[in-house]
């Protein structure tokens, strides 16, 4: 399958700490992985990088094969993000906020299609409500509404539903699957919920310290993390196990 | 460059400045607040001097170009950070020379806006006509902008690497060049000390040069020339300050964080 995302030997130093060291990891076409790590592991920053709003000390990162120092305008028309750390601009409507972000994707009939996804993520009867005035829920959908505007071939999802209720996560998690495999979006996905990642990541790639130290499906981590013979898997026993081992290990 | 970007970013701006009230506070009612009490000033003087009342009304109406232009580019860049926006822009396909020219583009249609209602308050009230400068008049624009974008450009370098505690320089700044840039009184008149270093300042040029325009009825190139080539100097090294503080921003991570 075509690799999408390609991470090579990424490295990031803030001064004397190393964010990122050596990573390398890649998404092949129409997947989904989970980018998974504690808190400070370097996840947010190598998403970052790979936006290029963070700026990489050594490695390469290819999106769609090419490379992304020298083709960044080219690739991102391909690309979106999305995080609830950043919402839409508070005072414009969501529909004069998604037709912001068309145009700046440069969106073919970018009305038309602002409609659609408007639709697409029931979301048409608050078109005219500005972002300040919608729940938390709908707000986590108008930032999904942006990510999905300029239908991406990679989308980058950085706690996209992070403090949301399990209601919101979960209808957000059945659209996003319901998209992703229309559209065969290929995705990375990070988050501390770790239910969101059983539910849509076919692989998972689990980091600290700004290392990749467990990698596979959710279902052979928890078989090769926890020592068990499990038939579901349990990334969240993984997650645990993970992090308490590293530091251990570093204790010691 | 490409178009449909930057008309994104003017796009977002309409869409704010027409959901913001106090936005039109910016656009209409500073300036013309401004205008009308130097134009009382420039009355009760005219009894005295009818020259001075030109220079009063002409300076007022030159320095909101500049002040204008300089400070629009700085809040409304300041406005993606406010909002938490700026990742959402940075991350998509626009250049940093396409979200600052459509920032500057933003700007020069809200100045003329201001400018508009300003030339025609001071027609109405005070018989005050500012094309009576005539094709000066273009010229002094050409410098006020010029020296506007450096400013504007130099302080987001400052906001873009030091974020939202550097953002009151935005208006900082032009008020603290006013005095030196002698918008309502000669040259002549500062301390013999800052006479000579304010010929550094495109804008002194560009107001001693209106007040030459209003006495003589001509136009002085030297002061033109000296203002344009002080702003090609100022403006190459406030894009190398910009595009430094950028990289260092990126560099540290500090720019994700804004």
């Amino acid at each position: 399958m075509n690799k999408i995302l390609e991470v090579k030997n990424l490295v990031k130093n803030f001064d004397s700490y190393r964010a990122v060291d050596g990573l390398s990891f890649s998404v092949s076409e129409g997947e989904i992985l989970g980018f998974l790590g504690p808190n400070g592991a370097g996840k947010s920053t190598t998403i970052n990088c790979i936006l290029g709003v963070v700026e990489k000390d050594e490695g390469e990162v290819k999106i769609f094969g090419k490379n992304l120092d020298s083709n960044r305008v080219e690739i991102m028309k391909n690309v979106n993000y999305c995080s609830a750390e950043y919402v839409l601009p508070w005072n414009l409507t969501l529909y004069e906020n998604l037709l912001v972000y068309a145009h700046l994707y440069e969106v073919k009939e970018a009305k038309k299609r602002v409609l659609e996804v408007l639709d697409e993520l029931e979301l048409t009867d608050l078109r005219n409500k500005s972002i300040r005035s919608l729940s938390l829920g709908q707000r986590a959908r108008a930032n999904f509404g942006k990510a999905l505007i300029n239908k991406p071939k990679l989308l980058l999802l950085d706690e996209p539903m992070a403090s949301m209720d399990p209601d919101v996560v979960d209808r957000g998690i059945r659209l996003l699957k319901r998209i992703q495999k229309e559209d065969k979006m290929t995705i990375l996905y990070t988050s501390h919920n770790m239910w969101e990642i059983e539910q849509v990541a076919n692989d998972v790639v689990f980091i600290n310290h700004g290392k990749i130290i467990a990698q596979g499906t959710p279902l052979e981590l928890t078989r090769q993390e926890l020592k068990l013979e499990a038939k579901e898997p349990n990334l969240r026993e993984v997650f645990i196990e993970l992090s308490r081992r590293q530091m251990v290990e570093e204790t010691s | 460059m490409s178009i449909t970007r930057m008309y994104a970013i003017a796009l977002r701006h309409y869409y704010l400045t027409t959901h913001h009230l106090e936005r039109f506070a910016d656009l209409f009612i500073f300036p013309i607040v401004g205008l009308v009490m130097w134009g009382f000033l420039a009355n009760y003087i005219q009894v005295q001097s009818s020259g001075l009342a030109a220079f009063f009304l002409g300076g007022m109406i030159l320095w909101v170009i500049f002040e204008r232009v300089g400070t629009a580019v700085g809040i409304d860049f300041m406005y993606e950070l406010w909002e938490k926006n700026l990742i959402n822009i940075l991350a998509s396909p626009i250049t940093t020379i396409e979200f600052i020219g459509s920032l500057v583009m933003v700007a020069l249609i809200k100045v003329l806006i201001s400018f508009a209602a300003m030339t025609a308050i001071a027609l109405l009230f005070y018989q005050f006509n500012i094309f009576s400068l005539g094709i000066a008049l273009v010229f002094f624009w050409i410098n006020l902008i010029f020296f506007a974008i450096t400013l504007g450009i130099f302080n987001i370098g400052i906001i873009t690497r030091w974020g939202h505690s550097a953002g009151p320089l935005t208006w900082v700044l032009p008020f603290a060049i006013q005095p030196f840039a002698a918008v309502f009184y000669p040259i002549s008149i500062l301390p013999q000390v800052f006479q000579k270093l304010v010929w550094f300042l495109p804008l002194s040029h560009v107001f001693q040069g209106m007040r030459y325009s209003f006495q003589t009825g001509s136009f002085n190139t030297g002061d033109f020339i000296a203002a344009f080539g002080l702003n090609i100097i100022y403006f190459s090294l406030s894009v190398c300050f910009f595009a430094f503080m950028f990289k260092m921003s990126k560099k540290k991570g500090t720019l994700a964080k804004l």
